[in-house]
């Protein structure tokens, strides 16, 4: 007997219906869960000036899910990551509608801290979908509160205010006038409010200048610096612009100023900028630097193994967010008791404590992370880092204040 | 084209957005968003086509207009509640001042210095922004509200979707009917010859003012429509490589037909999300991509899906002329010969005491001239005689020192050239300026002369509805091109036709206002000897049925001799001899001034 | 005044790189009237060669500026052949916009082959600064401006002694007459792009450890480049040279004594003013005549 194609899809629809009622508890299962496999979804820039962001983003995280996934994953299932790239609000729209309403991701990374993040943020605090904001300090990011959106070790504006201006007097140092130079973009804005309304309340005399993103002459900025008797400067932008600015800082002939740098500038590329670069302290939102000890140094070179090669700056801070909290997000999944619901995965991440890679066996490269059912920030603590002899070293860990 | 067919052509394009809406909305949230924004790059393409594609003016601000129109909307909402059809229409009329802030240098460049102008432009715009904070949320970025008209809040895709789509569909209509209609056609005209054009009364500083602001008012528009619709507005979004990716909208889709800002538009805002799995590549491909369409397709994608079509239907792949046709009575014309000049007839056109330096070169010397009512006049002379710079006067292109010229009593020198059709001067060029991408009916129809930006967007509407004055143009534009005896080729591009043919349609399009006097800058220069006798013989008999005077610049002695009543021979700057043709011709001083014969012999 | 006189050095240390930059485009304009925007993306190939002679080979750091210039002007003569050949007859329009996107395909490869933020470069000098009343002043420095200058004049020398200079002034300003004095001009517009490219990758030699080797490189030089060009008269060489220590200077001043969120606005200013009251450039070759 030929059969028609109707009559195929008839037969295919009565089996798929069957299928169905056989199996209930298959029916049930949450989006993004299957007998074998668990997919989370993220969005970072790839391409791009924030780059440096979402890239590591993409690899720190997938390091992770390999080595959770090669010790037999979560739950009996497999971890796979979708990672979209994106970098302005309507490119993380797209791409976070993408994961979330086709891909029907079980929980949702934001490895950018863009304003494509803040409107992604603003999206799935709609649809509720679990999210993890990896770094995003921005207040835009985090507001309102919603109870399916988390947030890990970048700590908000707020907190990582005072830590950046305490550094300046470690070590016994009194700064008689702070320099602030900031970039104009978004990164660097969002964290010079936060740093302005605090010197502010501490009656801290300080001096502002700003620059354009990717900007490599600070000479009229340092100037003014020295016209005002500045002695300590406070840089807010990437590590290139850092890197420059201290240079030409030492061209000019500025000796001993204490420099401070925000957290997206610490990283190991300032240093051939700069050449000797002792005695630059910034912030680090993990508990040790590459290199600085053996377990860091497994991380990078598992790290290196899995990319080929190391590409110059790397690993970097976001490296080591990305991985650290993939091993968060397993630890949530385990908390659910393998009951792998919405309800129940947001019920187990808000109760999380000392949540982290070591849980699970994996590298301990970062502070660990605890949540509450008000309090969605897993992180308060940041490590003061300095150079020294040509290599940044967290010299110790600054609580929350 | 039949007057169905011409309103269905002409509603396609905004029939096609209001499908792709359609078909979206039965679709998942993340097809529909991507659909919404895909629209509002189309308007965004639909725009540049106008000012990219038609007006050929290299825009890099395309960025900061649609930021101009995102934040001029959602800052009224955000900080005065302002309804948001009221801050849609404030957008159109911030887009308007920043399209005409934008053309007050912009027409003054071409080319690289046009792209830095705009760029200039873009670059202050977002820094302007970006230092607004108290008002713009400065770089960070700022919460853009859900919007609602008439009760209706629109926050789900699917609502967003008919919002942007309905909206969009309107905006590409009007641009639609000014691309297809007399506007999109005098806008190619004024940017591919700018001569010609403004002797036929179109402005090409108006209109490529009109260009900038029509194509910003529908950047400014999309932006506001997209802006809600992205949730938060940050500067960074509206930058530098934003705008020039959205000139590669219309480069890709085809420039010069609305079809390819759809194409170009919705196509490269849908490829990346095609491109997902090569996410990291997708600025190389796009780069690649427009080399690739600039060097081998200049025509875009449009002219390659024409061209796809055509080979498929088995027709030949590109238009071409005809075998030439017979033209009615051309070899009965060649016994044709001058009427005697009209005596006692009334002077039509006056020069007198015309001075003109170059520096230290006197290149014209108190010239006189006088063509008479119906008159043909030649004015011949040696090489840098300076016949052109006197021609140049007359037509308006270049100012005199000292002198008169009148035409029927009014004086020439303070007119602009595109003035002088009004007064019934009309011309033709040395080097053929026909408006290639036209047709010859779309040439003709410029040379009535009707060429002020209002009107031709009137113009465009009426073609639209197939209106009265559209019949009426079409009417006047084929009776001049039967005159010609190009009737048969009123569809062509005149850019298509042999050289003859072109020099039939300028007179095609000098005679159609019913012009009073015809300039003839070297009528048959580079024409066949055998398509010479045909020429003289079409002046003649439009001079004779029409009544038009002509003034003829010509090197051609023989032509002129055998088509003007008078002559006035030029040297060195200053007239040396006039009368009839036989009389100029047999003068010694003539002889040896042209001949290099000898006066004594 | 040592202020002062420190805001001037920074000027005239971009300024000269400007000029280099601006030199390179004001050739290939000169020759064949096409401006190239991916001039600044060669510039980035000159200090991504830079890194690869002095960090990667670890080779002497005169080989860099002997190696690059040539190379880079390899890759604008290929380009030239490739791209810009086949589209001589079309207008300017369409030559602008394949430049455009020319130089992001070129930044956009360099950027995935070299997956990094930014190679950091070091001086070619490094030590000690000359300190004259307060004013500091590297060797690094120093080398910049005279050695940047010193390559801008030999340049300008070069083309007004040299046969190709001479073919190529003859080309820009009578292509059929230049033809009939037995000048090809397929062969002075290769030169032309050659030249214009090795004066890309020189610039991009000087510029790589004042600014490191990054994608923003490209845009950063083709912008001031481009500027410093219309300052100076868009056909005039030592116009270029002016107007690319005229645009370091002031935009150094500016971000000095108006305000530096605003550094990026002078320059594009200026430009703004020249375009609209001197569009043939502060500094013209020779005196436009208008006919």
């Amino acid at each position: 007997m030929r059969r028609g194609p109707l009559h195929r899809i008839a037969l295919a629809l009565a089996a798929a219906a069957l299928a169905s009622t056989v199996a209930p508890s298959a029916m049930a299962q949450e989006a993004g869960v299957s007998d074998t496999e668990i997919t989370i979804g993220a969005i970072g820039a790839l391409t791009g000036p924030i780059a440096f962001i979402g890239t590591p983003g993409r690899d720190g995280m997938t390091l992770a899910i390999d080595e959770i996934n090669a010790k037999g994953g979560v739950c009996g299932r497999k971890l796979k990551l979708n990672f979209e790239h994106a970098s302005t609000p309507a490119e993380s729209l797209a791409a976070v509608k993408k994961l979330v309403e086709q891909d029907k991701v079980f929980a949702l990374v934001l490895a950018s801290g863009s304003t494509g993040a803040a409107a992604a943020a603003d999206y799935v605090r709609q649809v509720g979908v679990p999210t993890y904001n990896l770094y995003g300090s921005t207040p835009i990011i985090r507001e309102p509160f919603s109870k399916n959106v988390f947030h890990g070790a970048i700590v908000p504006v707020e907190v990582a205010a005072p830590g950046l201006i305490g550094l300046f007097y470690d070590d016994g140092h009194k700064p008689q006038k702070i320099g602030v130079l900031a970039g104009t973009y978004a990164f660097p804005q969002a964290t010079l409010k936060a740093v302005e309304a605090h010197l502010k309340s501490k009656k801290i005399d300080y001096a502002l200048e700003q620059f354009d993103q990717s900007a490599r002459d600070f000479t009229s900025q340092l100037v003014s610096f020295g016209r005002q008797k500045v002695d300590s400067v406070l840089i807010l932008g990437s590590f290139s612009e850092a890197g420059f600015a201290i240079k030409q800082a030492r061209e000019l002939g500025m000796a001993n100023i204490r420099w401070v740098l925000d957290g997206s500038a610490v990283s190991r590329a300032i240093v051939p900028i700069i050449g000797n670069a002792d005695g630059i302290r910034g912030y680090f939102n993990n508990p040790a630097f590459p290199g600085q000890n053996d377990t860091v140094r497994e991380f990078e070179a598992r790290l290196k193994k899995q990319l080929g090669s190391m590409p110059q700056g790397r690993p970097n801070n976001y490296d080591m967010i990305a991985y650290g909290s993939t091993y968060v997000i397993a630890d949530a999944i385990t908390g659910t008791g393998c009951q792998l619901t919405r309800d129940k995965f947001l019920a187990s991440w808000s109760s999380l404590k000392n949540a982290g890679p070591k849980t699970m066996g994996g590298l301990d490269v970062s502070f660990p992370e605890s949540f509450t059912e008000t309090d969605h920030q897993g992180n308060y603590r940041l490590g003061a880092a300095v150079v020294k002899n040509g290599e940044w070293q967290v010299y110790r860990v600054i609580e929350r204040p | 084209m039949s007057e169905p067919r011409r309103l269905l052509a002409g509603l396609a394009p905004a029939l096609v957005v209001l499908g792709a809406t359609l078909a979206g909305l039965p679709l998942d949230n993340y097809p529909k968003y991507v659909i919404a924004i895909a629209i509002v790059s189309i308007v965004v393409g639909a725009s540049l086509v106008v000012l990219v594609g038609l007006a050929r003016c290299i825009t890099l601000a395309a960025g900061s207009v649609m930021a101009i129109g995102a934040y001029t909307s959602s800052l009224l909402a955000i900080h005065l509640g302002v309804p948001y059809l009221i801050g849609l229409a404030a957008a159109l009329l911030t887009g308007a001042i920043a399209g005409w802030l934008i053309a007050l240098p912009g027409t003054r460049f071409r080319g690289h210095n046009l792209a830095m102008v705009t760029l200039v432009f873009q670059s202050v715009c977002i820094i302007l922004i970006r230092e607004a904070k108290t008002l713009t949320g400065g770089a960070e970025g700022i919460h853009v509200p859900a919007p609602s008209l008439f009760g209706w809040t629109v926050r789900s895709d699917g609502d967003f979707l008919l919002l942007i789509g309905v909206l969009s569909a309107l905006a590409v209509l009007v641009l639609t009917v000014l691309v297809r209609g007399a506007f999109g056609k005098n806008l190619q005209a004024a940017a591919g010859n700018e001569v010609a054009a403004e002797a036929f009364g179109i402005s090409v500083p108006a209109y490529l003012t009109a260009a900038f602001v029509i194509s910003s008012v529908g950047v400014a528009f999309a932006g506001a429509l997209a802006a809600p619709r992205v949730r938060i507005l940050d500067p960074e979004s509206y930058g530098v490589m934003a705008s020039i990716f959205m000139l590669a909208y219309p480069i890709v889709g085809g420039m010069h037909s609305i079809w390819g800002g759809l194409l170009g538009g919705g196509g490269l805002r849908v490829l990346p999300e095609f491109l997902r799995p090569v996410a990291d590549y997708q600025e190389l491909f796009f780069a690649s991509l427009v080399i690739v369409v600039v060097m081998f397709f200049p025509g875009g994608f449009v002219e390659l899906i024409r061209r796809g079509v055509l080979a498929l239907r088995g027709h030949p792949a590109g238009p071409r002329e005809a075998p030439q046709p017979a033209v009615a009575g051309a070899q009965a014309a060649a016994a044709v010969t001058p009427l005697p000049a009209p005596d006692g007839a009334a002077p039509l056109l006056v020069v007198e005491g015309v001075d003109r330096h170059f520096g230290a070169l006197h290149a014209v010397n108190a010239a006189h001239l006088t063509v008479p009512v119906g008159g043909i006049h030649g004015l011949i002379g040696p090489n840098g005689a300076g016949k052109t710079s006197l021609f140049n006067i007359v037509s308006g292109f270049l100012a005199a020192d000292a002198g008169r010229v009148a035409f029927d009593g009014t004086s020439l020198l303070e007119l602009a050239p595109r003035d002088r059709i009004r007064l019934g001067i009309t011309r033709t060029f040395q080097h053929v300026a026909v408006f290639g991408q036209l047709s010859c009916l779309d040439n003709v129809i410029i040379g009535r002369g009707r060429n002020g930006v209002l009107a031709a967007i009137g113009q465009s509407v009426d073609e639209m509805r197939s209106g009265p004055l559209t019949a009426r143009a079409r009417g006047e534009a084929l009776a001049a091109l039967d005159a010609v005896g190009l009737a048969d080729l009123a569809g062509m591009p005149a850019g298509a036709l042999s050289l003859g043919n072109q020099r039939r349609l300028e007179i095609a399009r000098a005679i159609v206002s019913d012009p009073r006097l015809i300039l003839l800058d070297e009528p048959v220069s580079g024409v066949a000897e055998a398509e010479i006798e045909e020429l003289r013989a079409l002046l003649l008999r439009i001079n004779a049925e029409r009544r038009i005077a002509m003034l003829v610049v010509e090197h051609n002695i023989p032509f002129v001799a055998r088509l003007c009543r008078s002559l006035s021979v030029m040297g060195a700057g200053a007239i040396v001899a006039e009368g009839t043709p036989a009389d100029v011709i047999a003068m010694p001083a003539v002889r040896q001034l042209y001949f290099g014969e000898d006066v004594a012999a | 005044m040592a202020e002062l006189a420190l805001v001037l050095i920074a000027g005239a240390k971009f300024g000269a790189i400007y000029a280099l930059a601006a030199l390179g485009l004001v050739v290939v304009h000169k020759a064949t009237k096409t401006v190239n925007f991916a001039h600044g993306a060669f510039a980035m190939l000159g200090a991504f060669s830079s890194y690869l002679v002095v960090v990667h080979w670890q080779w002497p750091y005169w080989m860099a500026y002997v190696l690059t210039p040539p190379l880079i002007g390899v890759v604008a003569a290929l380009i030239e052949f490739l791209i810009l050949r086949p589209l001589r007859r079309a207008d300017m329009f369409t030559v602008v916009i394949a430049t455009v996107f020319l130089g992001i395909a070129l930044s956009e490869a360099f950027r995935l082959t070299y997956n990094t933020e930014l190679l950091a470069v070091p001086g070619m000098f490094v030590g000690m600064p000359f300190v004259f009343h307060g004013v500091f002043m590297t060797q690094e420095t120093l080398w910049v401006i005279a050695g940047a200058l010193v390559i801008c004049v030999a340049c300008v020398l070069l083309f007004r002694y040299g046969r190709l200079g001479r073919g190529m002034r003859a080309m820009a300003s009578n292509v059929r007459g230049a033809q009939l004095c037995g000048y090809s001009v397929d062969r002075v517009y290769m030169f032309a792009w050659f030249l214009g490219g090795a004066m890309a990758g020189l610039a991009g030699v000087f510029v790589a450890p004042v600014s490191g080797v990054s994608v923003e490189l490209s845009i950063a030089i083709i912008s001031a480049g481009f500027v410093a060009g219309v300052i100076g008269g868009f056909d005039s060489l030592k116009g270029a040279i002016l107007g690319g220590l005229l645009l370091g200077v002031s935009e150094s001043l500016a971000a000095a004594y108006v305000s530096s969120a605003l550094k990026n606005c002078i320059s594009f200013l200026l430009l703004f003013v020249v375009l609209m009251w001197r569009p043939e450039g502060l500094f013209p070759e020779t005196v436009a005549r208008r006919v």
